[in-house]
């Protein structure tokens, strides 16, 4: 909830600067930092709109992302999707206005939540080069709406101009827009790897990146299931922090402070609401929330932790699911092996329900291509969905993955194997580090759970390995024998006094031929045999490291 | 009496045979073998009936179609066909030899030698002599010779393509010198002798050969000049079996003594040879410890003893076929308690030719230890 108390705070700001002055002001913290980051993020805005809108309208999303060069040293970004569209009449209140998001103090599972969105990349075009971003929208319908938008500053309003109106077959949403100050690489912070990793946790998107090379690349959907829609849920009362619950009480319409948290939190019943009023006799249940103190919040907070809670509803989560994965990743990386693990939704600080979803990828393009040319291990990191590209160093996916003793699963050094870490932390509230919102916290019991979908999977992993380096075994068994026979074959000539040392070789190598063919069966066989093991041996496994 | 082998043409046919069922497995699609007794420590043992160590009956298979054996074997196939080569040329060479002919890389683009250390290719010999129940020397491989002997016996040694006899009483003041092959192309022409004398030094031997101690006495004298070689060893066991009681002098202390110890029980490193070279009818005449007290001027004479030859002396009282003589295990455990020894040379201390007598009186008395 930290975020939306500097949603807040951005909102207040907003209304004493002016809008320019608050984003020159706040640039770093919107993700325009750097000239590659803020590329980045400004397709990352629209990309993420394009998919919440195709997923809310049930349509399987075809997202077409292109990045000019111009020759002023301007980039131009267009963005198309075959989404619904937005009516004209919300179009300047969606990309002309900023703030002014849906997505905002909504207690659910969205990919954007930063909030920003649409609206601060019209503008970030507009203060960089002064031009106006270019729209093009379709409902479907047969007509087809377009307009140049710009945001008066002052007012932080839509500007809207050069509208037409006409008819075509078009649904879906184009935006045109010029930036200065970006800059396209192919570096692991860079739209391609964004896309790329976008694609990675959402197989049912088609999405075609036009580099300003003129490349082209398709990332081909790999499934044809629309992810099912976030559901609004209410927070629960050990996920509150002090400054949430006085946030939300001076902003509800309750009358009482009772009923308000009644209202607000789920597992809140009015029983449980004076079990907690006895135990902080300090506090005026029945005043009006609007007029609670932070002292006040705070005893509520600290009292709410000495009392026991219903667990909260887990049905909010949205994970992307085992099978999505697996086919996004090999779709994506074309990998020799996959595996995925799901683990159970837990809370942390208390009372938020999240879960964590790992994957790895190992071989073929899993890994990442290092600054020497060398395939390395590559870590991808997500919040529900969403690839975090920046500030790894601090996020609790990175810490994880450090965490394992990677020799445990024949992974000698992680920086050296063309292996791929998946991880999509699913929660309706993100703990992010920053406002960034590019990490995310390393707190214990996340970073524990994180470890153990990881390490999962790395046995799974492990297993294959071990499998592979039999094969390569019997190749190399069958050439050290190899080396030896046409030696054997002729001195067995001579003290057999037979005259065909060929003969005798031949039928030598058709031997350890089939030897080494019929040893493979079996060492399957044996494979089979230690991942079933394996399985077993799990549960104990996770428990002990859990305790 | 021992089977009878040990000439050219029936180690051909072995190596040959061996080679052949090789090939048959070959081409009835099976994995060619190769089978031996073991030589490790777990298949050696003392047999009590025969009165020699020898291995047991554990075998070991050797298949080139495992990974792990597969360069043994070719190996020892490699081995098996340079040694029928040199018999089909009759020549002969050291287990050295043997392994400079085999020292070569495996192909063009091979970069591995057949053989790249001797301590490749001699166990490979050994093997090779368990497998086929031969000799090294069977293989026209020699080892160094060592040993010498003096005394009215005449052999026909056929080498080379010359015969030769070779009369042991007519070798002056060198002896004739053992070979290490006294089998192959090596036969008794005439033994006339009344026992063997073994004595550990050479310098004993030529005191006593100086003495004409052999002729005096009428018996054939070796000095193995220290532990005894496979070839001297065998000639005492080939002199044995013409019925020549084996006695033997060593110095007084245990190396001394397990020297007598390896001619009459054989010795672990050999064991696989065991029938071929152990002569246990062999008996001890000294020197003992007991002489100390029987000889009253050796009393001044004793050294002290050194770390190895206690250490020699505990090894020899852990050997059931050694503990089970109550005289040797007080000799032993006298060592062990004084920390005293006596070399052989001492019984010179008198004089001279008291070596002689000290001899004469211990067989004729017949004061042997077991």
């Amino acid at each position: 909830m930290g975020d939306e108390v500097n949603g807040s705070e951005i909102f207040k700001e907003f209304k004493e600067y002016s809008v320019v002055e608050f984003f020159k002001k706040n640039r770093q913290m919107l993700g325009f930092a750097g000239k590659v980051r803020s590329l980045t993020t400004i397709v990352h805005e629209y990309t993420t709109n394009s998919l919440d809108a195709c997923e809310e309208a049930g349509i399987l999303p075809e997202i077409a992302v292109k990045v000019e060069d111009l020759p002023d040293g301007h980039t131009k970004v267009t963005i198309q999707d075959n989404g619904p569209g937005i009516p004209p009449s919300h179009l300047g209140k969606a990309m002309g206005m900023m703030l002014a998001g849906t997505k905002f103090h909504r207690y659910m599972q969205q990919r954007g939540q930063q909030g920003i969105g649409g609206a601060g990349c019209t503008l970030f075009s507009q203060i960089t080069t002064g031009k106006p971003t270019r729209m093009r929208s379709g409902l479907g319908d047969g007509k087809v709406y377009e307009c140049d938008m710009k945001i008066d500053v002052k007012s932080n309003q839509p500007l809207i101009s050069n509208q037409v109106e006409y008819l075509g077959n078009f649904r879906g949403l184009r935006i045109e827009a010029e930036f200065a100050d970006v800059n396209y690489d192919k570096s692991e912070h860079g739209v391609y790897e964004y896309l790329k990793r976008t694609a990675m946790a959402n197989p049912h998107a088609q999405i075609t990146l036009i580099e300003p090379t003129g490349e082209k690349h398709v990332f081909q959907r790999a499934s044809d299931r629309i992810p099912e829609k976030p559901v609004e849920i209410q927070p629960h009362p050990l996920g509150i922090t002090t400054g949430d619950l006085v946030d939300i009480a001076h902003r509800t319409d309750s009358r009482k402070l009772s009923s308000f948290l009644c209202n607000t939190f789920s597992r809140m019943s009015s029983a449980k609401a004076d079990e907690l009023a006895k135990l902080v006799p300090t506090v005026n249940f029945d005043k009006n929330p609007k007029d609670l103190k932070w002292s006040e919040a705070e005893a509520i907070v600290n009292a709410i932790k000495t009392l026991k809670w219903i667990a909260p509803p887990t049905d909010a989560l949205r994970p992307i699911g085992p099978d999505q994965i697996e086919k996004a990743l090999r779709n994506i990386l074309s990998p020799e092996f996959v595996s995925v693990s799901e683990r159970k939704p837990k809370v942390f600080r208390g009372g938020v329900p999240f879960m964590v979803e790992a994957a790895i990828a190992y071989g073929g393009n899993a890994g990442r291509t290092n600054s020497e040319g060398e395939r390395s291990g590559d870590i991808t990191r997500y919040a529900n969905r969403v690839p975090l590209m920046f500030d790894g160093g601090s996020c609790a996916i990175t810490e994880a993955v450090k965490n394992i003793d990677w020799k445990r699963y024949d992974i000698r050094e992680f920086d050296k194997e063309p292996v791929t870490v998946f991880a999509n932390f699913v929660s309706v509230h993100v703990p992010y580090t920053g406002t960034g919102k590019q990490a995310i916290t390393t707190e214990e019991e996340i970073v524990d759970e994180i470890r153990y979908a990881i390490m999962k999977v790395a046995r799974d992993m492990q297993v294959y390995l071990r499998g592979k380096i039999r094969e390569m075994d019997k190749e190399t068994k069958k050439k050290i024998i190899m080396r030896y026979v046409k030696e054997l074959s002729m001195d067995l000539s001579d003290l057999a006094g037979d005259s065909t040392p060929q003969e005798i070789e031949k039928k030598l190598v058709e031997m350890v031929e089939t030897k080494y063919e019929r040893i493979e069966g079996s060492a399957e066989e044996a494979e089979k045999v230690e991942e079933a093991k394996e399985e077993v041996g799990e549960g104990e496994e996770d428990e002990k490291e859990e305790e | 009496m021992k089977k009878k082998r040990n000439d050219a043409g029936s180690t051909l046919d072995k190596l040959e045979k061996l080679g052949k069922e090789m090939l048959a497995e070959i081409n009835h699609g099976e994995a060619p073998t190769f089978e031996c007794l073991l030589r490790s420590r777990g298949n050696i043992l003392f047999d009590e009936n025969l009165g020699y160590i020898k291995l047991g009956e554990k075998m070991e298979t050797r298949t080139f179609l495992n990974v792990g054996q597969a360069k043994k074997f070719m190996q020892t196939v490699a081995v098996a066909s340079k040694c029928k080569k040199f018999l089909k040329e009759d020549s002969h060479t050291s287990i050295r030899g043997l392994f400079y002919q085999l020292k070569f890389t495996l192909g063009d683009n091979v970069d591995e030698e057949l053989f790249s250390e001797q301590s490749q290719s001699n166990p490979l010999v050994e093997d090779l002599e368990v497998a086929l129940d031969v000799k090294r020397e069977d293989l026209n491989l020699n080892t160094d010779r060592k040993g010498v002997v003096a005394g009215n016996v005449v052999l026909m040694d056929k080498f080379g393509g010359e015969t030769n006899e070779i009369d042991c009483s007519k070798q002056g003041r060198s002896g004739w010198m053992i070979p290490s092959d006294v089998d192959n192309g090596m036969e008794f022409v005439s033994v006339d002798a009344d026992y063997v004398l073994v004595v550990e030094k050479d310098a004993l031997w030529q005191r006593l050969n100086e003495d004409k101690f052999w002729k005096k006495e009428n018996c054939v004298l070796i000095s193995p000049k220290g532990q005894s070689s496979r070839g001297c060893r065998r000639l005492i066991r080939r002199l044995a079996d013409k019925k020549l009681p084996v006695y033997c002098f060593t110095d007084c202390d245990a190396w001394g003594w397990y020297i007598y110890w390896a001619i009459k029980t054989g010795s672990m490193n050999l064991a696989y040879l065991g029938s071929d070279i152990a002569t246990p009818e062999a008996r001890f005449i000294g020197v003992t410890m007991k002489d100390i007290i029987d000889y009253d001027f050796l009393s001044k004479l004793t050294i002290k003893t050194k770390d190895v030859d206690l250490k020699r002396a505990e090894e020899m009282l852990s050997y059931p076929w050694i503990s089970a003589h109550k005289e040797w295990v007080e000799e032993l455990k006298t060592v062990l308690a004084t920390k005293k020894k006596i070399e052989q040379d001492a019984l010179q201390g008198p004089r001279l030719s008291f070596v002689g007598e000290y001899l004469r009186e211990k067989i004729g008395k017949k004061k042997f230890l077991p």
